[in-house]
């Protein structure tokens, strides 16, 4: 990864934090690395604990949030999810899957599509 | 929470009782289903997901395990949607099951939530009821056939939302309840009669002596002698169905999945006429789950091989147990299932390859060899328990053009009736139901041979 598609995901992620901060999220971490997999931001929303994943798209990109999520990438997430919960030993708690993305606009400015319950374990 | 509701796994023509067991903890979200399912119930947890989303009601968090007890028979089908549906939202209560105790839920669920009909309802039912089941839930599509089960309350429901609303007492469904009585009395109507086949005395004489005793028939004539003609018209002379009869019968059409879209109980004796590339197993039932063939939907009515020794020859030597037993066991891995299979059998054929043989005008083009051939594909046991041959001759053209007023089928089948009430008293008490099912030791005191008959029978095993 170049330092500069680096950059743009930091950016991203830090106008994620700040969205889901707005929405009344705590954001707990941030980047948390399991051996096969990452969230971007793991965040408490209510009795929820959610794993967000944050997409950002160019306004000529023709790929959906959704689609862009196959089932690999699931798998890894759900990965970086379990290792959480058992390395942090949080049991009985509700969890969901969330994906954050943003379409950046010709005149800069950008659009937020939240996800919520996005996909399932099994 | 633990929740646990009644369905129901079908095998054979058999019901078992399946407990839906749905336990929630919290967790990643996502369900899991155990308990032998097959492709079919695995892919539940999509539909339920949808269905339920899409009924406005709320899909609740967690992990969900579904248990399908008991877990060493194999489920199949999609009936278990709406009991997993039902069993999800109840343990997040949405839904109160206290309201309906021993009810049984069966639908399959479409993706907004309605509740499409299932196979296999009636024979479900039957076994429900006599397990201590009072209450079933089915699509308004399967109510008719369910409702033909003594006993048991029916309640139809269109869709999820309408049964939730009805599990919390928020909206009234009464039972579904039919007049198996008027059902039953209509007095079955054909389109096709006897009367139109002009000519063939002797055959249709001995196709109301088969009728009445349910005897197996081979026809033999050349091409356009009126075989199949024959043939199509003797459902229109068979005796009417008893009840118990009719819901055998029944029973294997809705396995079959055959009965949707038609009336719930089948009052006429089916004629099933397969075609002649039919395989062993559409004939005599199977697959991994074995489901019933062409002899076990001919049950109880006819069966007609247009064209017999067109047939292969493994199809025509799988009939002959069926014809001697009257029923017939389909052994797989997964299961051993014996479906009944008392039919008539009718076969039509041609004398010849070229189909002259017999003809007094036309020439047979065949030589001998080719004949024989034609012949040396029906084996000699099998032709030994078609207990009528019938040579159906060419009409000739003042036959065919004579305005002479035949028989209707009514009044023959008003004989082939006087004939089988006969039987009925002649069997009483015993499981022939005909004189063709007529099994040697027991009924040997009912017809001895005397007289003329008896000193035929002593010349004829003298000869032999």
């Amino acid at each position: 990864m170049g330092k500069m598609s680096k950059d743009l995901g930091n950016l991203g992620e830090d106008r994620a934090c700040r969205y889901l901060i707005q929405k009344g999220f705590s954001v707990l971490e941030r980047n948390y690395h399991s051996q096969q997999g990452e969230i971007d931001i793991i965040a408490q929303d209510g009795d929820f604990l959610v794993f967000v994943e944050v997409k950002n798209y160019s306004f000529r990109s023709l790929t959906t949030p959704l689609s862009s999520l196959r089932k690999n990438k699931r798998q890894s997430l759900i990965h970086a999810a379990q290792t959480y919960l058992y390395k942090n030993s949080i049991a009985n708690v509700n969890c969901r899957f969330d994906v954050l993305a943003f379409y950046r606009r010709l005149d800069g400015s950008c659009a937020a599509d939240h996800i919520k319950d996005a996909f399932y374990v099994g | 929470m633990l929740v646990k509701l009644g369905s129901s796994a079908l095998q054979g023509l058999e019901g078992l009782l399946v407990e839906v067991e749905v336990d929630s903890h919290k967790g990643l979200p996502g369900q899991s289903i155990v308990g032998l399912p097959d492709a079919a119930v695995r892919e539940s947890r999509d539909r339920v997901r949808s269905a339920i989303v899409n009924s406005n009601l709320e899909f609740p968090p967690g992990y969900f395990t579904i248990n399908l007890a008991p877990g060493h028979v194999r489920k199949e089908g999609p009936m278990y949607d709406l009991p997993i549906a039902i069993g999800i939202l109840s343990s997040s209560e949405q839904v109160s099951l206290k309201l309906t105790p021993d009810t049984i839920f069966l639908g399959e669920l479409s993706l907004n939530g309605e509740i499409r009909p299932i196979s296999g309802v009636l024979p479900i039912c039957f076994s429900a009821g006599q397990a201590g089941i009072r209450r079933v839930i089915v699509s308004a599509e399967n109510a008719d056939e369910a409702a033909l089960v003594p006993n048991l309350e029916v309640f139809p429901v269109n869709n999820l939302r309408e049964t939730v609303d009805f599990l919390n007492g928020q909206k009234n469904i009464s039972p579904h309840i039919i007049d198996l009585q008027a059902l039953f009395q209509s007095e079955p109507e054909y389109e096709l009669d006897f009367a139109e086949v002009k000519g063939q005395q002797h055959v249709k004489r001995a196709l109301q002596i088969a009728a009445a005793g349910s005897h197996n028939v081979l026809m033999v004539g050349p091409p356009g002698s009126g075989k199949t003609m024959l043939a199509k018209r003797i459902s229109t002379i068979l005796p009417p169905l008893s009840l118990e009869e009719a819901l055998e019968i029944t029973k294997l059409y809705s396995v079959t999945g055959l009965l949707q879209g038609k009336s719930s109980l089948i009052t006429r004796r089916p004629f099933r006429s397969p075609h002649h590339t039919t395989s062993d197993i559409g004939i005599i039932g199977g697959g991994r789950m074995p489901r019933p063939g062409e002899v076990s939907l001919a049950h109880l009515g006819v069966l007609f091989l247009d064209e017999f020794p067109e047939f292969e020859r493994e199809v025509l030597e799988v009939l002959r147990q069926p014809l001697e037993d009257g029923k017939v066991t389909v052994s797989r891995a997964l299961a051993s299932i014996t479906y009944p299979a008392e039919f008539m059998l009718m076969a039509a054929m041609n004398p010849c390859p070229c189909g002259n043989y017999t003809d007094p005008i036309r020439t047979c083009t065949c030589s001998p060899l080719k004949v024989q051939r034609y012949w040396d594909k029906l084996s000699g046991p099998l032709l030994d328990r078609i207990d009528l041959h019938i040579e159906v001759p060419r009409l000739k053209k003042e036959e065919l053009a004579s305005q002479s007023v035949n028989e209707t089928s009514k009044e023959i089948r008003e004989r082939v009736i006087k004939a089988r009430r006969i039987q009925e008293a002649r069997f009483a008490g015993t499981s022939t139901h005909s004189n063709a099912r007529m099994t040697p030791p027991p009924d040997q005191g009912i017809l001895p041979p005397g007289g003329r008959g008896g000193r035929h029978l002593k010349s004829g095993h003298s000869a032999s």
